[in-house]
């Protein structure tokens, strides 16, 4: 093959193979800057948009403790607005349902025990969750507890249809991949979407797979899921007190 | 398998009489068939079925009494038993297979299917990979024949042959053409056979010799036919349990000229029907090609391949970004400003930056000290 001494005679397809792997290389190590400036780029991006979020969620709080102050002050009342989003966490398990129950809570993808997902509050929704009241605790969760929730427990749904898995948060370019279209490419921006019920609400609570919770730390109370909250139990809607109840579960 | 484009290779004709050769002929197509080792096996296998003759035990053995069955409530087994009385045999079971002088389980009959159809196509099939595998020294060699001394392969000799009378000239021709070791080689080879075939009329066992293909018999037959092992065949009806005895290819074979020559009629070439068989051309094989890595090496294909894909991990081992600081910052690259603002709102100023504000706060204390000092002592 090759010979050695002064004339090296190299065969045809070494020097073929060879040519074509160095094209390949040229064009991955391209492709590679490309992506590398892309990327960098998108942290600045991230950056920009996670300072701005900051920024928004402290004047929305100071904003709503001015409003209070102003009230109080003249006298007069506030009302809080509605909150938009719930935190729905199935407290039941899966035996001993009946099928009306059954299908709203599959509806909401609550399959399993101590599952909770997001939910959007309108009539629909609200009627929704009063039907299944027995099953679930819920409520409207704060700022922190979705960070928390997205942070720790996040994954997201990746694949197509027959083929999904629950991939974890482990890189903006998950979400990018999937919900740039619609100008979402960080976690922070998913955690502004549903904390402000954005427009976009329901596209990236779907890729949102539903969160596991842990069962509560200290347990549930004492009449627990055989009562409502207000009754001393913990079915129902508690509104903001949601919170604690995902700390313990978080 | 050689395209058929390619110019036939000659084969050169041995003479009887004389010496050296005496002349060349093309080589017939058939040598260059496919070689199908599992369509010969399969079709030897068959045939060689089709020779056997029906044994089967007497259809009456063991069935002509008219025993009868006692019943239940003599405390004897139920089994048929012999009628009558005044003999041993009276009482005794009868047709059972556990019984003495019964008929046996399962008596063999005569219409169990002995022989087997084989299509025409595919026994042609494994005659013309026989004989591609008798033109293969390699084959040849490993199928055990002696041809060491054999010159070339496939053996042609000339038309003489066919005339021989005598088995010496045989032995003669055989000896000139390096074929006579084969010969030999069956004769050692004589043994008394193992196990019951001795007794039923195969009593000895030798090895196969040189196979003689002939095309018209003017005394060949009778000249080879006392020498042990060699088999004589003629052209038009070639056995495959001659050419490929046991299902093993690459028979040693002789050909006459006329014989050799007669096989391109015979079986006819890829393109041309043979002349013989009514309908046939030879089996052309599924791969023109059989160099698997030069294909896949070739421009042709290398041309239109995409790059490797390298399939990335798409999950790996989840961090918490709320523990981990690195992976925070992963994802939320204004985690570490937040970071920072939440240590200095908590935290008293660093070790290093206290002592330096100390150092600054006592360097302004000493110097109005020092300026105090100064304006007394002035």
């Amino acid at each position: 093959m090759t010979e050695t001494a002064s004339s090296t005679k190299v065969p045809e397809t070494v020097l073929k193979r060879k040519a074509l792997r160095e094209k390949i290389k040229a064009k991955r190590l391209q492709e590679a800057a490309k992506l590398k400036k892309q990327r960098k780029e998108r942290r600045k991006e991230i950056f920009k948009r996670a300072e701005q979020y900051v920024k928004e969620y402290r004047e929305k709080e100071r904003a709503e403790i001015e409003a209070r102050r102003r009230a109080k002050a003249e006298k007069k009342f506030y009302v809080p607005a509605g909150a938009k989003v719930a935190f729905v966490i199935r407290i039941r398990g899966i035996n001993g349902v009946d099928p009306r129950t059954r299908k709203i809570l599959q509806l909401l993808r609550l399959r399993q025990i101590h599952n909770g997902v997001f939910v959007k509050v309108n009539k629909a929704t609200m009627q929704m969750l009063h039907r299944v009241e027995p099953y679930i605790a819920y409520g409207y969760p704060n700022l922190k507890s979705v960070r928390e929730l997205i942070y720790k427990r996040g994954f997201v749904k990746i694949g197509k249809r027959g083929a999904w898995s629950r991939i974890p948060i482990t890189d903006n370019r998950l979400i990018e991949d999937v919900l740039g279209k619609y100008g979402i490419i960080c976690v922070e921006d998913m955690i502004h979407e549903i904390y402000t019920c954005g427009r976009h609400f329901k596209k990236v609570n779907r890729f949102l797979w539903p969160f596991k919770l842990n069962s509560p730390r200290g347990g549930f109370s004492r009449h627990g899921k055989r009562r409502h909250f207000i009754e001393g139990g913990e079915f129902g809607n508690r509104e903001h007190l949601i919170d604690r109840l995902i700390k313990k579960m978080i | 398998m050689v395209s058929v484009a390619v110019a036939r290779p000659l084969v050169s004709v041995f003479s009887v009489e004389g010496e050296g050769t005496e002349g060349e002929v093309a080589l017939p197509t058939v040598f260059t068939a496919p070689i199908r080792s599992d369509v010969v096996r399969s079709v030897h296998t068959r045939m060689a079925l089709n020779k056997r003759q029906p044994y089967a035990v007497s259809s009456k053995a063991g069935m002509q009494s008219s025993a009868e069955s006692w019943g239940t409530g003599r405390a004897v087994a139920r089994i048929p038993r012999v009628p009558g009385g005044g003999t041993h045999r009276a009482g005794q079971g009868a047709f059972g297979n556990m019984c003495r002088g019964g008929r046996r389980f399962a008596p063999t009959k005569i219409w169990r299917r002995w022989h087997r159809k084989i299509t025409k196509n595919e026994k042609r099939y494994a005659v013309a990979s026989a004989l591609a595998a008798s033109a293969l020294t390699s084959l040849v060699l490993a199928r055990g024949h002696r041809i060491e001394r054999v010159s070339e392969v496939p053996l042609v000799v000339g038309d003489q042959a066919q005339t021989l009378k005598k088995t010496k000239s045989a032995v003669a021709l055989l000896e000139k053409i390096g074929a006579y070791e084969d010969v030999v080689k069956v004769k050692e080879s004589k043994k008394l056979r193992a196990g019951k075939g001795k007794l039923r009329n195969r009593r000895y066992t030798q090895r196969r010799g040189p196979l003689i293909i002939y095309e018209k018999d003017e005394g060949i037959v009778k000249a080879f036919r006392n020498l042990p092992g060699v088999e004589l065949c003629r052209v038009d009806s070639l056995n495959l349990l001659q050419l490929a005895p046991g299902g093993h290819l690459g028979r040693f074979c002789i050909w006459t000229k006329s014989a050799f020559q007669k096989l391109d009629e015979i079986f006819g070439t890829f393109t041309q029907p043979s002349q013989q068989k009514k309908d046939y051309t030879l089996p052309k094989s599924i791969l023109t090609n059989c160099d698997i890595g030069r294909i896949i090496n070739s421009d042709e294909v290398q041309s239109v391949l995409r790059p490797k894909v390298v399939r990335k991990r798409i999950s790996i081992r989840k961090k918490n970004p709320l523990k981990n600081k690195n992976e925070m910052f992963k994802l939320n690259p204004y985690s570490r400003v937040l970071l920072k603002e939440a240590r200095e709102a908590t935290s008293k100023p660093s070790q290093k930056k206290q002592k330096r504000l100390m150092r600054r706060k006592n360097k302004e204390v000493k110097k109005i000290g020092r300026e105090y000092y100064k304006s007394i002592v002035a």
